[in-house]
């Protein structure tokens, strides 16, 4: 195989590989089984999730007196293990490339990059579980998978622009706009982590107003104190209404302020006359609608899974759009 | 690598975009709305509901407007007063318009479903379909009664502000409907008159072109003497009081004036005069209407 495309393929499957990794995380704590193995690496002492036979259970509760086991949970929460470990053996794999394949050799500081996300996600996954769900862990830990999501993904569509596949469109009149897009859009995206790890999604049952009110009571304060006491479980939350009201309602407010960035920065794009800006500005703006939607219906219909999960997965592919978008603003010379 | 440079391209010129949202029309259509607005409640409309409900109508107005310039981009070349606008001068695609009016119309849907009340959007939605697509694609090269059926959707803004903040049709709010309504035909065959030749050219069954300027005018005046009888409704129904009452019959006297001038002087200028005069009846109209339903309100605090 052509070393080139050895290297597409890895970072297609690198792409899809984080995203599904992304996606998983968000099923497995939107289902409360983010505690599901209460210890780290393994699942109550195994590295397979115990078969569960009667004894075994009274046994495995003995020792963990305060989690009892769950099957599923600890199944879900094992699987998103899993599909990390393959990820991370895929750019640890990577990264032996660039260093022992001469052909390889110009994406040193690439998986050097990659490889030392990869491990500090590893790192964040374990004190996901051993901090007890700690709120700024959780969002640190989506941001982190975003970022390494979005690294392999600007990396392949780098290598395809040069094999020809994808051509950039070179127009670097864009970029300070398309920036601002993906910093707004990584606040936003923080928010919204921050609303989920704090359970504050269900904080405004209604909408577009909060409790009945535009500017329900509040505690942004309190809301936003980054670093809590450690020991703490904060499984199903630990702040006070006014305080999830605030990151609720940041979230919201921050919804508008992105929202509207991103959809001019899609209808600039969709309104050019070059092709591919055109394309990716009508997938930002059908994303953005998604998202938008998607956002309000967890609301509506009180936080549902797939909803919920969907907000998550729509999220990463919108930033990916604007990764796109990106890639055509840059106009390098060669 | 590509390495073509096309930062000319992606340069969008919004002053073209914010022609094809024909803003003096929306103005007009978001004026009449916000009046229904105000007349539907006693007191003060929520800030949400002016607010949301206005940028959602504008914006549904702008998109329609969008579409009948792309529906309308071929006759538009033909006719010398539409010749210049972005569509037949190339200065905007036509894909790139059809996308602009699905942006106005998703965020207008968007914001009047959630931030108002989904009737709002419903009745709206009707409404632009009716204009951009019943109106410009079928009905205006159909008959020559087209803006007579044409003129529901125009007439639709002030029962729009009305349901915005009571989330009901009332019966009131048709009264508004209705003077619009009414008031469409002699306002736009004024018009019509005076770009008859255009009309001809541009083969579109205009009534001047089909049944003759005598005809048209007559029509006008007929037309007129309704919308008197008409405009009179609101006070008769208890709706407004008599300072209404006044200014309708000085606005309607003044119009009669204008169109029985008309059917006897055949100038064109007269019937230029006569569709500029209807458009300030319209807003005058509305304004004595909004005023009058606060005179209450003032004089009590007085």
């Amino acid at each position: 195989m052509n070393p080139n495309n050895l290297l597409t393929n890895i970072l297609r499957l690198g792409c899809l590989l984080t995203l599904m990794v992304i996606v998983l995380g968000a099923y497995v704590r939107l289902s409360d089984a983010g505690l599901g193995c209460p210890d780290w690496p393994g699942c109550y002492g195994k590295l397979i999730v115990p078969e569960g036979s009667s004894s075994q259970i009274e046994e495995i509760n003995l020792v963990y007196p305060e989690r009892p086991f769950e099957k599923d949970k600890a199944w879900k929460e094992m699987l998103h293990r899993y599909l990390a470990s393959v990820l991370g053996f895929l750019v640890l794999t990577l990264t032996f490339l660039s260093w022992f394949k001469k052909q390889f050799s110009n994406i040193r500081f690439f998986s050097g990059i990659l490889l030392a996300l990869v491990i500090f996600q590893g790192i964040l996954g374990m004190w996901t579980v051993t901090l007890l769900l700690k709120p700024i862990i959780v969002m640190l830990h989506l941001l982190g998978g975003l970022t390494i999501l979005s690294l392999f993904y600007w990396k392949l569509l780098r290598e395809q622009s040069m094999n020809g596949v994808f051509v950039s469109a070179g127009n670097n009149k864009l970029l300070p706009l398309v920036v601002m897009g993906l910093i707004v859009l990584f606040c936003q995206i923080s928010l919204g982590g921050w609303t989920s790890s704090n359970y504050a999604a269900l904080a405004c049952p209604d909408f577009p107003t909060c409790q009945g009110k535009w500017w329900p009571k509040m505690n942004f304060f309190e809301g936003f104190v980054l670093w809590r006491e450690l020991g703490v479980d904060y499984e199903g939350g630990t702040l006070d209404s006014a305080a999830r009201t605030a990151i609720h309602v940041a979230h919201r407010i921050g919804s508008v302020i992105a929202g509207g960035i991103i959809a001019y920065i899609g209808l600039r794009c969709t309104l050019s006359n070059h092709k591919h800006l055109k394309m990716t500005g009508i997938i930002v703006l059908i994303l953005l609608i998604t998202q938008i939607l998607l956002g309000i219906s967890n609301v509506k219909f009180n936080l549902p899974l797939s909803i919920a999960v969907a907000h998550n997965g729509v999220a990463a592919l919108l930033l990916l759009s604007l990764v796109t978008l990106l890639h055509h603003c840059k106009c390098d010379s060669n | 690598m590509s390495n073509r440079s096309i930062t000319d391209i992606t340069d969008v010129v919004w002053h073209d975009y914010l022609v094809l949202c024909k803003p003096k029309v929306v103005s007009l259509i978001v004026f009449t709305a916000v009046v229904g607005m105000f007349l539907a409640t006693p007191g003060m409309v929520p800030w949400d509901v002016l607010l949301f409900g206005t940028v959602g109508i504008g914006l549904a107005a702008s998109s329609a407007a969008t579409i009948n310039h792309v529906v309308d981009h071929r006759i538009d070349s033909i006719m010398a007063r539409t010749k210049q606008r972005p569509l037949p001068e190339g200065k905007v695609s036509i894909v790139n318009a059809i996308i602009f009016a699905w942006f106005l119309g998703t965020i207008s849907m968007g914001v009047l479903a959630f931030l108002v009340n989904p009737l709002t959007a419903g009745l709206t939605a009707l409404s632009l379909i009716g204009y951009g697509f019943i109106y410009s694609m079928f009905l205006k090269r159909a008959t020559p009664q087209n803006i007579v059926i044409g003129g529901a959707a125009g007439a639709a803004p002030p029962v729009l502000g009305w349901t915005a903040v009571t989330g009901t049709l009332d019966p009131n709010a048709l009264l508004l409907f209705l003077i619009i309504f009414v008031w469409t035909p002699p306002h736009f065959w004024a018009l019509a008159i005076y770009r008859r030749d255009d009309y001809a050219a541009a083969d579109i069954p205009m009534l001047p072109v089909t049944h003759g300027t005598a005809f048209t005018r007559l029509h006008i005046l007929l037309y007129t003497i309704l919308l008197f009888i008409v405009t009179l409704l609101p006070y008769l129904v208890g709706m407004s009081g008599i300072f209404y009452l006044v200014g309708a019959i000085l606005l309607g006297a003044g119009f009669l004036y204008y169109t029985i001038l008309m059917y006897f002087n055949h100038e064109d200028k007269l019937a230029m005069q006569t569709f500029s005069y209807s458009i300030i009846y319209l807003m005058l109209l509305f304004a004595f209407l909004l005023v009058d339903h606060y005179i209450p309100m003032i004089a009590n605090n007085l």
